[in-house]
């Protein structure tokens, strides 16, 4: 079962990651503004990898956890996690020389969605009846 | 009386005279300054610094500084703590777009010199003395303001109330 979810998140961790990657280039070219010093190329995939497996593992212990309600429990932990994950980049501290700190949170609250977004647009090729573990 | 009235006035003329032959040297804010501020909180930077600066070691007595700093360029760190320091609370940007200093007099202390001056913050004027070394045509001089003596947010108990001011200024001859 693990196997699915693993690929469950790997895959979603590509997807957040190339629609970070995307909307990172057209922020940045509409607003001519850089914050490459604290988010670029390798610190978007990373990222984003990071929260989808995270994800994969919190599922996968879910499912073992709560049975038929682990999905449900999960998605509610996923979703408000990623509600309230968007304090750190507005609260973040910049270094002093990049310019235009007000317009961070603008780049990067967005991006704290992309992951839930991912998990939930592939869920109807990864879910089934095998996610509930049998006792 | 008659007699020594023209005499009087040629000397004062001389005298006065003499401040525009000896003038300072003027110099050009070089565009790598820094002026930073720091505290427990908050911390960070200004940008808009201008003005004119006219120093002579030789001659500290014509030596004058006349600088502003864009209120606005304020630079924490964190977009929030920008928009809120330029509001009406703190630095109130919209009403006193600059923080001005000018000097009233410059001399030579055991360690550098000293300029004493008004230091106008948020529209409150107060006599400050900056202590300062000039080397290698940059000034560098650190002095610390109590933001409760330029009314900027008195009734906040979480901000730090004195804040250090660092200042490093490189200059060239114009």
């Amino acid at each position: 079962m693990f196997k699915k979810i693993f690929f469950w998140g790997l895959t979603a961790g590509i997807l957040s990651a190339v629609a970070s990657i995307i909307y990172k280039r057209i922020y940045e070219f509409a607003y001519e503004v850089t914050y490459a010093k604290i988010i670029n190329i390798p610190v978007l995939i990373g990222a984003n990898f990071i929260a989808c497996l995270a994800a994969a593992i919190g599922f996968w212990a879910c499912l073992r956890l709560f049975k038929t309600k682990g999905e449900i429990i999960f998605n509610l932990i996923f979703s408000i996690g990623s509600f309230a994950s968007v304090m750190f980049p507005i609260s973040a501290k910049l270094p002093l020389d990049v310019q235009f700190p007000e317009m961070f949170p603008l780049l990067t609250v967005p991006m704290h969605f992309f992951p839930v977004i991912a998990w939930f647009t592939i869920r109807p090729l990864f879910a089934n009846k095998l996610f509930v573990p049998a006792d | 009386m008659k007699k020594i009235i023209f005499p009087i006035a040629a000397l004062l003329i001389i005298s006065t005279s003499a401040f525009t032959i000896f003038k300072a040297q003027d110099w050009k804010i070089a565009e790598n300054y820094s002026v930073k501020f720091t505290s427990s909180d908050p911390s960070g930077i200004f940008t808009g610094l201008k003005g004119t600066v006219s120093f002579d070691e030789k001659n500290l007595a014509t030596s004058k500084f006349d600088v502003t700093v864009d209120a606005a360029s304020i630079n924490t760190g964190n977009g929030m703590q920008n928009t809120h320091a330029k509001s009406a609370q703190w630095f109130d940007v919209e009403k006193y777009p600059v923080i001005k200093f000018t000097s009233s007099a410059i001399s030579k202390t055991a360690t550098g010199y000293e300029a004493k001056g008004t230091l106008d913050i948020h529209g409150v004027q107060k006599e400050v003395t900056i202590p300062f070394n000039f080397q290698d045509n940059t000034f560098s001089g650190s002095f610390e303001v109590n933001r409760d003596d330029f009314n900027l947010n008195p009734s906040n108990g979480k901000a730090a109330r004195v804040i250090k001011v660092d200042l490093v200024v490189p200059v060239t001859k114009p």
